[in-house]
């Protein structure tokens, strides 16, 4: 009982998981004497790759809290980056950054509004979505591939992509900690251990920061992932809407019997991941300068696999923004690790499908556990609440 | 006489500590019908899986037939010739009724023309036509009960558990099941029966056995016992009269706190007006099908639908659960787990969903956590929640807990009008006293509550007024001091529509 439970296998494995990844793959290079693996410019290099899956598997983990699934995020960002590059020449960035954003929001908006009103599984309509978008996609590419010609256009989409921000990181985090411990002191009005360390560790790492002058060069989208990870993880844990859409998804009838509008909440979720995945699409287009009609097939499901993963349930209620992300590092460390040792590239997705499958079979059995046996008072306590259905005569009738 | 099955002295502890069964002797005689009573928590469910092969006691022995055995999986059981029907009856929908009832038969070809011709013959045996390829999830929740009985006939069962097999069924349909539970009985297979319902069970076995917090504490035949002897043993305590006194009757001077108007809803509800003073507790009641809870959902702007007007102190209620929430009302809703909790969340995740802004900081965008887990203790203390504290899971709780955890969702959200949809439908007798003591405290508060409910006797001991639907209509109002449950009976079900028509129509 001593081990928090966020600590737990079922709640923290992909942590667990990707920190014994990068041990062995470090312990891998040192022994056959290859340069070390966490490297800084390994490590942006894994970041930048990452990137952009784990931006959509994000908002991917927004709508599996509510209890939906999206399949059509690659389609979709497949679009986007057609959509941004064929116009970016003649009417420039602005304008093609907004018509790109507006097709996904309104590929999104379609996905929900089915999904919601008519009734259709998310998978299907959303299978369907993957199919049509990517038919939209070759219709409006005619099959080629679509490059960008003027000079402004290649400067524009490099601002947006290109090139690397040096970011005091670590000096942030820690003015971060000491917010934390500020807010905590405010809150609570007394001293407690877990502030003391919040102090602590905020002061050290400012001054470090500071003192050492560290900062981390890496690329653009590296930092959008950041500022996104940190907004919606933060807005799903902290906040009403966070808590409404958990509710949402673990019970829509008792969350609508509740006063909770659930078709915003189903709605919602899909729109936000038809417009990341628009973003996901024009920062691709960006740093390509071209996009063929086949790009980014299938990320749809290394999205989901990156999520799965991180412990989201394909249920509903449950799962985390951030852990998700980290099941997106994880995929690509993997990947990055065939790369750096040098290993079969073939084998590499034989060893991704049968890590997936056992860190689902992790999680099931971990929470199992905790099941099993019933914790509850009464052995009665343990069994499903009795259903209303039923509707005894009760004893008390005379 | 051997006995069919024979428990000695048999034991159940698990893992946790929990004790379920602190030794129970239980001899079950071929073609008898066999009671099991006791409360939610008294031990029964752990009983009838440990018969099932489901669990394996920690202590004591069973006999099968004088033979001692052991089952260890469920598989075990039913080649002894046990057949366990659960409440939910584990068929599969999708297949016929044909296909179901020889599901568990071995072999590899499936021979239609010969298991029709076998499930002919149970059907005979049983007295109960069924067509053998009607679909299992086309069928009324009775006719399932009946495949699941012909199933447990198809595995040549010796000895037939049901478990609450009538709690869902209609009257016609309990009788089709009580018919083939004697039919079969008079045939030589035995019946271990159930139930909460303490006039099925004085009806309809031989020999009843009261189970107590895993004891034993009453077994003899169903002739001695009546009804008020068979509470006691199963409560422990005298407690039954206590919930008979009609709430009193507000002052006439009071405006109404709800008003509803002509409020319809197509295919459910017709034509409903009616008002509740603040104090005053309503009764509907209703059969099955009555539309009880449908006016219910209208009332709470659950029903998108409806037509007409609610208001609640001259506030008009909006078509949305929302909005009608927004005038301080309140819904319990009948099927508490599908609609009324979050069974995965922890008891004050469960409370504090309906007041999550009140809780909140930074503009009431942030909910406090700490003070969130402060409502739930408050709750908790409050309410009598048997849990070990706000952080229990809401699916580990019993029925009687649970309910409890939806009533605290709305006791902090400043509800002032309580519509309550079966509130105490599946729980155990103490349970059921503290919800009803909980509901006058409510009214006593100056609460209008509305209390839909099938149990039209338990609603005389708490409805000042009782409205009576029938058909998605009020067919009538009564005075609850001057009504019987006889004569509400007999308005819900409309077995005597002249004296209704006579009424109020």
């Amino acid at each position: 009982m001593s081990v928090p439970d966020a600590l737990r296998v079922r709640n923290a494995g992909i942590v667990y998981a990707q920190i014994l990844l990068i041990v062995g793959l470090t312990l891998a290079c040192a022994l056959t004497g290859r340069p070390s693996y966490i490297s800084g410019d390994n490590v942006a290099n894994l970041l930048e790759q990452a990137s952009l899956v784990a931006i959509l598997a994000i908002f991917m983990t927004v709508v599996l809290v509510s209890g939906n699934f999206d399949l059509s995020v690659g389609s979709v960002a497949a679009l986007a980056a057609a959509v941004s590059l064929g116009t970016i020449d003649e009417h420039g960035i602005w304008f093609a950054a907004a018509l790109a954003l507006l097709s996904g929001l309104a590929v999104g908006l379609v996905n929900g509004l089915i999904v919601q009103f008519v009734g259709i599984n998310a998978f299907i309509v959303t299978l369907g979505t993957l199919t049509g978008v990517r038919g939209l996609v070759l219709i409006l590419t005619d099959g080629r591939t679509i490059t960008v010609a003027e000079d402004r256009s290649f400067d524009a989409l490099a601002t947006i992509q290109g090139g690397f921000w040096n970011v005091p990181l670590m000096a942030i985090g820690g003015a971060a900690a000491l917010c934390v411990a500020a807010v905590l002191l405010a809150r609570r009005r007394r001293v407690g251990r877990d502030v003391v360390l919040w102090l602590i560790a905020g002061a050290s790492l400012v001054g470090l920061g500071l003192v050492g002058d560290v900062t981390f060069r890496y690329a653009k989208t590296v930092y959008y992932l950041l500022v996104l990870t940190v907004v919606v993880w933060a807005v799903l844990r902290f906040t009403v809407v966070g808590r409404r859409l958990y509710a949402v998804g673990a019970n829509a009838e008792a969350a609508r019997l509740s006063g909770i509008n659930v078709a915003r909440y189903k709605i919602m979720p899909f729109v936000l991941s038809g417009l990341a995945a628009a973003v996901v699409g024009i920062l691709y287009g960006a740093k390509l300068s071209a996009v063929n009609p086949t790009a980014l097939q299938g990320t749809e499901l290394e999205v989901l696999a990156a999520a799965i993963l991180g412990g989201t349930s394909l249920f509903g209620g449950s799962g985390s923004v951030v852990k998700s992300v980290i099941g997106a590092l994880f995929l690509f460390t993997i990947a990055n690790g065939f790369n750096v040792l040098n290993l079969g590239a073939n084998y590499q997705d034989l060893i991704e499908g049968v890590i997936l499958i056992a860190a689902a079979a992790t999680y099931t059995v971990a929470s199992r556990r905790k099941d099993s046996p019933p914790s509850a008072p009464a052995p009665e306590a343990a069994a499903p609440i009795a259903p209303a259905a039923t509707r005894p005569q009760e004893v008390l009738n005379g | 006489m051997t006995a069919l099955l024979s428990m000695q002295d048999v034991r159940k502890q698990f893992p946790n500590g929990t004790v379920a069964l602190a030794g129970v002797d239980l001899d079950v005689q071929p073609g008898s019908v066999h009671g099991l009573v006791g409360a939610n928590g008294a031990g029964k469910s752990t009983l009838i899986k440990i018969l099932a092969g489901a669990l394996t006691p920690t202590g004591g022995s069973v006999a099968w037939q004088g033979e001692p055995v052991t089952w260890r999986t469920p598989a075990d059981a039913q080649t002894s010739g046990v057949a366990t029907i659960y409440q939910h009856i584990p068929l599969a929908p999708t297949l016929s009724v044909l296909e179901n009832v020889f599901l568990a038969r071995r072999g590899w070809r499936r021979k239609p023309r010969e298991l029709e011709g076998e499930l002919a013959a149970l059907s005979a045996r049983l007295g109960y036509a069924v067509d053998p390829y009607a679909l299992v999830g086309d069928l009324a929740i009775g006719a399932r009960q009946m495949v699941a009985i012909l199933q447990a006939l198809a595995q040549q069962a010796r000895l037939v558990v049901m478990d609450e097999p009538t709690a869902s069924l209609s009257q016609g349909e309990r009788q089709v099941v009580f018919d083939a539970v004697r039919r079969l009985s008079a045939d030589g297979t035995a019946f271990l029966y159930v139930s909460h319902f303490l006039d099925e069970v004085l009806d309809l076995t031989d020999r009843v056995t009261v189970l107590r917090d895993g004891r034993v504490v009453a077994d003899a035949p169903t002739a001695e016992f009546d009804e008020d002897r068979l509470v006691r043993a199963i409560v422990g305590k005298d407690l039954l009269r206590a919930t008979r006194e009609p709430s009193p009757e507000p002052s006439d001077g009071e405006p109404p706190l709800l008003e509803v108007e002509r409020l319809a809803s197509p295919g459910r509800l017709n034509d409903i007006s009616f008002t509740v003073r603040p104090g005053e507790i309503i009764g509907v009641a209703g059969l099955l099908g009555s539309g009880r809870s449908e006016l219910l959902h209208a009332l709470f702007g659950a029903d998108p639908d409806a037509t007409g007007s609610v208001r609640v102190a001259g506030r008009t209620v909006g078509r949305s659960p929302g909005s009608a929430m927004d005038c301080g009302m309140a819904l319990v809703p009948e099927d508490r787990t599908r609609q009324g909790l979050f069974a995965d969340f922890e008891i004050w995740r469960n409370v504090t969903i309906t007041s999550l802004p009140d809780l909140a900081t930074l503009r009431r965008t942030v909910p406090d956590r700490e003070r969130e887990r402060d409502r739930a203790r408050e709750a908790i203390a409050k309410l009598g929640i048997k849990a070990q504290g706000p952080e229990s899971v809401v699916s580990e709780l019993s029925g009687g807990n649970a309910q409890k955890v939806v009533f605290a969702k709305w006791l902090f959200s400043g509800a002032r009008v309580f519509l309550l949809d079966e509130p105490t439908s599946g729980i155990d007798v103490g349970a059921k006293a503290d919800i009803v003591e909980l509901v006058q405290g409510l009214a006593a508060e100056g609460a209008a509550v509305v209390v839909a409910d099938s149990e039209f006797e338990e609603l005389l001991g708490v409805a000042s007024r009782v409205l009576v639907l029938r058909r998605g209509r009020i067919v009538a109002e009564r005075r609850a001091a001057d009504t019987s449950e006889h004569e509400l009976v007999l308005l819900a079900s409309g077995r005597n529509d002249k004296e209704v028509n006579g009424v109020r129509a």
